[in-house]
C-alpha cells in the first residue's frame, strides 16, 4: 500500500503517493506559497518543490508560520 | 535626531516589538500591529493542520512594513530549536531567528544550557540570534561573547503579565551589556513598558498584553506612547531620586515674621 507519513500520521494514497511535494501539497489542497516543506528530516526549499521526488514510506514535515510570541 | 534602535545591520523607528499570538481575529491583529508602530513582529512554526490546511491568519501580516522574526517556541532542546531556525530560514529566506527554547509548560522559562548551545551553532551557521532568556546577567554576557545580535530576558513569566519582577538583574544586564537589550515577556501594562525603558532597556516585546486587552488596537496604542515615553525619559536624564524631600518652591519670603 502506498504510503507517506505526513506530520506525524500514516496517510494511505489509493492511486499511489504524489510525485513531487508539489504534487502532494496539490493533493492536499495545500498552497505552497506558505509552507516549507522537510522530508526524513532533509529541509526541502520551496523553488525544490516541483522536482523533489517523494518514495514510499518517507516521513514528511509541511510547516508553516503561525501566530506567536 | 534620529535615535534609531540597531540590531545587526539594520536600522529600525520602533522600540516596540510586537508578538502576533493569541489575538482574536486576523483584522484585529493586523489593526493592533499598525496601531502600534512597530517594525519586527514574532511568528512561530507549527505543522499544517491537513484538515484546516489554508487557515493563515499570518496572510494579514504585511511583510513589507514589517520584519517577520521566527520564534523557536516548541523547541525543548538546542536541536529542536536549531531544526525550528533552519526551517523558518527556508521559509523566508531571512536569517534573523527568535531563539526560544522553553521545556517547562509551566512557567515556559528558557532552558539556558540549550538556549547557549543553541545559539553558538545559529550564530556559526550565520543566524542573526535573538536569544530568549531569564534575567541572567552572566548568561547575558555569554551568550554575547558567543555572537547574539540581542539579549532578550524576560520580565515574569510568557503571558502573565506580572511586569518587571526581574527588575534588579535587568538592571545589571542593562548596566554591563554591549548588545541591545530587549526586555521580552511578562510586560502586562504600558507602565511597565515604559518603566523597562526608564531603567535602560534598548527595547520591550509585547504581546499578551495588547492581544488580550478589551480593545487591542487601543492598548497597542498606549504601548507605542509608552516606549516613547520612557525611552525619551531615560534619553533626557532623569534627575536624582532622594530620601528625603527637597522643596520645590522657595524656602524664602514666606507670608510670616520669622
Amino acid at each position: 500500500m502506498a504510503t507517506l507519513k505526513i506530520n506525524g500520521v500514516e496517510k494511505e494514497f489509493a492511486g499511489g503517493i504524489p510525485a513531487t511535494v508539489a504534487e502532494l501539497l496539490g493533493h492536499l489542497g495545500i498552497e505552497a506559497a506558505t509552507v516549507v516543506a522537510e522530508i526524513d528530516g532533509e529541509i526541502i526549499e520551496r523553488a525544490r518543490f516541483s522536482e523533489t521526488q517523494l518514495r514510499q514510506g518517507q516521513a514528511i514535515e509541511l510547516v508553516r508560520f503561525v501566530p506567536g510570541g | 535626531m534620529a535615535d534609531k534602535l540597531i540590531i545587526s545591520d539594520r536600522e529600525f523607528g520602533s522600540r516596540l516589538l510586537v508578538g502576533t499570538g493569541k489575538f482574536a481575529s486576523c483584522e484585529i491583529m493586523a489593526a493592533a500591529l499598525e496601531a502600534s508602530g512597530t517594525q519586527i513582529v514574532t511568528v512561530a512554526l507549527r505543522r499544517v493542520d491537513i484538515e484546516n490546511k489554508n487557515d493563515d491568519m499570518l496572510g494579514a501580516v504585511d511583510r513589507e512594513k514589517y520584519l517577520l522574526l521566527p520564534n523557536t517556541s516548541g523547541a525543548r532542546d538546542a536541536e529542536e530549536a536549531v531544526r525550528l531556525s533552519k526551517l523558518a530560514r527556508a521559509a523566508t529566506g531571512i536569517n534573523w531567528v527568535k531563539l526560544e527554547v522553553t521545556p517547562d509548560p509551566y512557567y515556559l522559562l528558557p532552558d539556558p544550557v540549550e538556549t547557549l548551545k543553541a545559539a553558538e551553532i545559529l550564530v556559526k551557521d550565520g543566524f542573526v540570534v535573538l536569544p530568549y532568556i531569564n534575567a541572567d546577567p552572566i548568561l547575558s554576557k555569554k551568550l554575547e561573547d558567543a555572537g547574539t545580535a540581542t539579549v532578550m530576558p524576560l520580565a515574569s513569566p510568557i503571558g502573565s503579565n506580572q511586569g518587571l519582577k526581574t527588575r534588579a538583574s535587568l538592571e545589571i544586564i542593562i548596566e554591563q551589556s554591549n548588545v541591545p537589550v530587549v526586555v521580552d515577556a511578562g510586560l502586562g501594562l504600558p507602565s511597565h513598558a515604559a518603566d523597562a525603558m526608564e531603567m535602560g532597556a534598548d527595547a520591550v516585546l509585547v504581546n499578551t498584553a495588547i492581544a488580550t486587552a478589551a480593545e487591542p488596537v487601543e492598548m497597542a496604542k498606549a504601548f507605542k506612547l509608552a516606549v516613547q515615553a520612557g525611552r525619551k525619559a531615560w534619553l533626557c536624564g532623569p534627575g536624582a531620586v532622594g530620601r528625603r524631600a527637597s522643596a520645590s518652591s522657595p524656602l524664602t519670603g514666606f507670608l510670616r515674621d520669622e
